[in-house]
């Protein structure tokens, strides 16, 4: 499975992810959230990654995205190798190179829906492009609501807005953590769509953690996770493909209460 | 989860500790003003007590009243045969006669100059007399003293020197021995200096006359001894009975600590208030952090009643907590504010802390009753959740705020202004105090309507930071009861200060310039301690008054009488020569007509009384009673400030009601010719035998005049920037609280790229927004209620507005660089915060 995944390096790759080990906790409550996680995330594409609750999905996308440390291995953003950085560089490279979307308090309250996509910008110092802003905001549905600040905004229409942040930069990844969670079907969907558009019409790339194999249908290529190692992966996946792959994965899964 | 959870209770540690700070903060003044007031009563009583231990009682000259203005009078010696009389009343054990008076004490050539008095003393063997010796011998022949162990170690004197004790008379003496006061090493603030009956009646002038006679009864003496000795007395005499004298001299000298009490607890209040809204504040917060968790209780079926009693059952706690700590600390702070009080020249007699239960018990109600009513209204509000705010995510930007709330604070506010601006239209000055109230609580109610446009308005060149000056502003903004009530409690101190300052400077510009308008003197010489009646030696005058230099010497003696009830000072001025050193303004008369008997009144009296000339005042002095006096002529009331008082007779006069040697003042005209500084140092050299007199010019005298204003306007600052301390820590602790609220946003911006300077300057901005809008406020109500104190005190009495501009300038800046430093720990503390935090609690 290895082979497969390194026989595709001719593809440009925004993520190098290479035995990333993370630990939380000391002494007897240590837990290996990562244990040796080997990943790439090819540039253009959107990409899912997959795992049972606790399998380290939400670790292994924040220590690719440079919000966190590791303990040890290698994580290269483009040819940036983020673990040599510090912690202002990270965050300078978050803002310059990395998009976000989360699960949810995705918004600052204080600022209104333009200023909140504009944020990564002006806290660099720079101006959205009004051209790109517009665009971002028409594709996204919100041209209505940029001077609204997020109470005003429905569930949906945050995330939407949320989008837009990541995309204002024209950053090298988005990263998302489960960006429907906390949508209804319908809302979930149409936000998926907008992900896919921007990685095919765009050539964006972009990762996103899912638990949900409908919402993982949408993308080009699933990443499965388990006890922190990337056990398995998925080409343009369909929901019964994905259904199988993941009975597989809990099947052993009692293991994983720690 | 478990890092989280150990983050929730230092969370949790940090909330409650803040909020303790605020109460115990409050609750340490006000039991460190109530010790330290109790302490030195306390002393003062015990003081007196051990004086007036060893006799029974005292016979002593008969007086209409015992002291006036913290100041025992001074009355008649006693003949010598007196002695006799008294020794011979049937029931009379022992007659002892003491001679005592001020005598100042020399060593090496240097005058030793306490705080308080210079006591010196007849030597009187225990147990009648109060002193014990420690070392040495009792005096026994003339040219013996012994003195207290406090001053001999101060000043390392032993036995065998030779000390010089000045009052009348000076002479060198030997010092035989040294005495202790009870179980003290002497007087507090005091020197005391004891020696033979003759040497002190010499030393002191009084030929073979006595101050008084102490007396000690048989046993046998039965219950009517008081009154046999009375009328064997007649009525020039009165005998008290010691217990009597004690009270009567420990009132007078806690007589004058009357005012610092009263000060050093209006500003405890202010200081508790000032807490008090911290305390709110802090609850507040704490509930909007709880909104989710009490929503969810709701919903499990809570009623309000039970929310309103659980965050009142811990504001009780904390109230409980925070005040025994209080307590605590106050007693240890009361010697440390005896320092302070010290240093801003009120000596408070040295001592162990007296702490009675009463204290203890004031101090823990008032810090329970303000915690819990500061937390009645969060408390309300948290009652008030409604089960389905649990599942809101974002919570808007604040509760609606009642209209009215708002339409009462804005009725409030206005009539408190109007008040103000009557008063400085003419109304009567009491108003102004209803006024100032009247328009804070408005605004404390309006606070959060009127906030939030402020802080954009204000924090508007905040934008020039970028991202995080407008968030700053924007947080300031969007919390509205926070950055109200945390802005309220720093202008509120603010405002304090100002009107203290404002109010000294207008008062010392209005002495300085009605001095220089009305005395022409070139010199005025004063007694370098400022004794409230004078303390000149007659012989100063005599001596300047010799020189050839000195063209005029006109000398003013002080004195205190009785309007009614009420204790009044006049000045007695010479009729002859006050012309030639003053250029005083009479409204009618002339001053000079004094020299007749009768008594010039300021013009404002004249209204007051609704007396005019040749109309006659009741005057009670001390000595000879009540006397009808005529008034000869109405001062200018600026001129009557200028010499001290606002009645005036002539030195003639005050030599048959008063026994008071002392002058207050000599102003001195130099002759034609003689320059400068041959002027200053014939004068200097008149005075080497009287260390305590200073020669002053124009501006020395001024600064002497003001100086009591500058003690009391430097305590009452030093005091006020404690209470100004406790606002800034509020600051720091509403951040902090914010900080926390914020978590989840403080994350979100650190993943999309907040650099730490960026949120350390967030937090730092909004820290100096408040502090700005404090200096706002506050300049704008300390400015306002100074100015209009001011202008209405101008109205009835001489006082002009002087705007200390530079001093206002320099508190503005000092509270906003303040809230920068306010902002250190909240900013580090922010930007300390893992970004992964948020995404946790996402
Ligand atoms: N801050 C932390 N401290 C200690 N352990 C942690 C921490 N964060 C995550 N873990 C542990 O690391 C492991 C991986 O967590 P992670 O959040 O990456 O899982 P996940 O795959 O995203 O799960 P889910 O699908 O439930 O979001 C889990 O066992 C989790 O308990
Ligand atoms: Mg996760």
């Amino acid at each position: 499975m290895l082979a497969t995944l390194e026989s595709r390096t001719s593809t440009a790759l925004a993520v190098q992810a290479r035995d990333v080990v993370k630990i939380y906790g000391r002494d007897e409550t240590t837990v290996r959230a990562l244990d040796g996680a080997t990943l790439q995330i090819e540039a253009g594409r959107f990409t899912a990654i997959m795992g049972p609750s606790g399998s380290g999905k939400s670790t292994m996308m924040h220590a690719m995205a440079g919000l966190d440390t590791i303990d040890s291995g290698q994580v290269l953003i483009g040819s940036t190798d983020i673990t040599a950085l510090g912690e202002k560089q990270r965050t300078l490279l978050r803002r310059e190179r990395i998009g976000f979307v989360f699960q949810s308090f995705n918004l600052v309250p204080a600022l209104t829906a333009s200023e909140n996509i504009a944020l990564p910008l002006t806290l660099a110092g720079k101006r959205p492009d009004p051209a790109w802003m517009a665009e971002l905001a028409s594709v996204l549905g919100i041209e209505q609501r940029l001077t609204h600040r997020p109470h005003e905004l429905s569930g949906g229409q945050q995330q939407r807005v949320a989008v837009a942040r990541a995309l204002i930069a024209r950053p090298e990844v988005v990263f998302a953590d489960e960006p429907t969670g906390n949508l209804d079907s319908r809302h979930g969907e149409a936000l998926l769509g907008i992900l896919r558009k921007a990685a095919h019409e765009m050539g964006q790339t972009i990762v996103m953690v899912t638990h949900d194999p409908s919402a993982a249908s949408h993308v080009d290529r699933i990443v499965f996770l388990a006890d922190g190692r990337v056990i398995d992966e998925l080409e343009d996946p369909t929901v019964p493909a994905i259904l199988s792959k993941m009975a597989h994965l809990e099947a052993p899964s009692t293991r994983i209460g720690e | 989860m478990f890092r989280l959870t150990i983050k929730q209770v230092l969370a949790q540690r940090l909330r409650l500790a803040l909020t303790l700070l605020a109460v115990v903060l409050g609750v340490t003044f006000v039991t460190g003003s109530l010790v330290l007031t109790d302490t030195s009563q306390k002393l003062f009583d015990d003081q007196f007590r051990t004086a007036t231990e060893g006799a029974d009682f005292t016979v002593r000259s008969a007086a209409a009243f015992d002291s006036a203005m913290g100041v025992e009078v001074e009355r008649d010696p006693l003949p010598h045969a007196l002695l006799e009389r008294v020794a011979g009343v049937d029931g009379v054990a022992t007659a002892a006669p003491v001679a005592k008076g001020q005598g100042l004490l020399e060593f090496d050539g240097d005058a030793i100059v306490p705080a308080g008095a210079s006591l010196l003393t007849t030597w009187v063997p225990e147990p009648l007399g109060a002193f014990s010796l420690r070392a040495g011998t009792a005096p026994n022949s003339p040219d013996e003293v012994v003195i207290d162990v406090a001053t001999a170690n101060a000043h390392g004197i032993t036995v065998g020197d030779t000390v010089t004790v000045r009052a009348e008379e000076a002479r060198p003496l030997t010092v035989v021995g040294l005495v202790g006061f009870g179980s003290a090493d002497g007087l507090p603030n005091s020197t005391v200096a004891i020696t033979t009956l003759a040497s002190a009646q010499h030393l002191l002038g009084l030929g073979d006359g006595f101050s008084d006679i102490m007396v000690v009864k048989t046993d046998a003496a039965g219950p009517d001894f008081e009154t046999t000795l009375t009328s064997a007395l007649g009525a020039s005499y009165e005998a008290a009975s010691s217990r009597d004298l004690a009270t009567a001299s420990a009132d007078a000298a806690k007589g004058s600590l009357e005012y610092l009490q009263i000060m050093l607890l209006a500003l405890a209040a202010a200081s508790l208030l000032i807490g008090a809204f911290l305390i709110a504040n802090t609850f507040s917060i704490v509930i909007t952090q709880r909104t989710r968790e009490l929503a969810v209780l709701r919903a499990a079926g809570a009623t309000s009643a039970q929310l309103l009693r659980s965050v009142l059952g811990e504001a009780l706690l904390v109230g409980i907590t925070a005040s025994v700590a209080g307590v605590g600390l106050g007693i240890a702070a009361a010697l440390g504010l005896r320092q302070v009080v010290g240093a801003f020249g009120v000596p408070l007699p040295d001592g162990d802390v007296s702490v009675t239960p009463r204290t203890i018990a004031i101090s823990l109600v008032i810090g329970i009753v303000v915690t819990l009513v500061s937390a009645l209204a969060p408390a309300r509000r948290a009652a008030s959740v409604s089960p389905i705010a649990a599942m809101r995510d974002n919570t808007a930007g604040g509760a609606s705020l009642g209209r009215a709330r708002t339409a009462g604070g804005a009725i409030t506010a206005v009539a408190g202004v109007a008040a103000v601006v009557t008063v400085v239209a003419g109304a009567p000055v009491a108003l102004l105090g209803l006024g100032a109230v009247l328009t804070i609580v408005g605004l404390t109610l309006l606070g959060p309507v009127i906030m939030p446009p402020l802080a954009r308005v204000v924090g508007r060149p905040l934008h020039v930071l970028g991202v995080p000056g407008q968030l700053a502003a924007e947080s300031a903004a969007r919390a509205p009861r926070r950055t109200a009530s945390t802005t309220m409690a720093l202008a509120l101190g603010l405002t304090l200060i100002m009107f203290v300052t404002i109010v000294a400077s207008s008062v010392k510009d209005s002495i300085a310039s009605t001095y220089k308008e009305v005395i022409s003197a070139d010199y005025v010489v004063e007694s370098a301690r400022g004794e409230m009646l004078g303390g000149l030696p007659p012989m100063v005058h005599h001596h300047l008054s010799q020189l050839d230099e000195v063209a005029v010497a006109s000398r003013l003696q002080y004195g205190h009488w009785r309007y009614g009830t009420s204790v009044r000072a006049l000045t007695a001025i010479d009729p002859d020569t006050i012309g030639e050193v003053a250029s005083v303004d009479m409204v009618k008369g002339a001053l000079a007509d004094v020299a007749a008997g009768g008594v010039v009144v300021s013009e404002q009296v004249a209204d007051d009384l609704g007396l005019d000339v040749g109309d006659e005042i009741p005057m009670t002095f001390a000595r000879t009673g009540e006397q009808q006096m005529e008034i000869v002529g109405l001062i200018d009331d600026q001129d009557a400030q200028a010499l001290s008082t606002d009645y005036l007779i002539s030195l003639g006069t005050y030599a048959k009601v008063y026994t008071e040697t002392m002058d207050a003042s000599v102003f001195l005209r130099t002759a034609p010719g003689v320059s400068a500084a041959e002027a200053h140092s014939a004068i200097t050299n008149a005075l080497a035998d009287f260390p305590t007199a200073e020669v002053r010019d124009q501006a020395a005298a001024i600064s002497g005049r003001t100086m009591a204003v500058d003690q009391i306007l430097g305590l009452v600052t030093v005091l006020l920037m404690l209470a100004l301390t406790i606002a800034l820590l509020g600051i720091t602790n509403t951040l902090a609280l914010s900080v926390i609220e914020r978590t989840r946003e403080i994350g979100l911006l650190r993943s999309v790229g907040m650099v730490r300077s960026q949120l350390r300057a967030l937090v730092q901005a909004e820290a100096v927004l408040v502090a700005v809008l404090a200096v706002i406020l506050g300049t704008a109500l300390g400015t306002g209620f100074g100015v209009a104190t001011v202008v209405a005190l101008g109205q009835s009495g001489p006082l002009s507005l002087n705007l200390p501009i530079s001093q206002l300038l320099l508190l503005m800046a000092l509270t906003a660089a303040a809230g920068l430093v306010a902002g250190i720990l909240p900013a580090r503390r922010a930007s300390n915060l893992n970004e992964l935090a948020a995404i946790a609690q996402g």
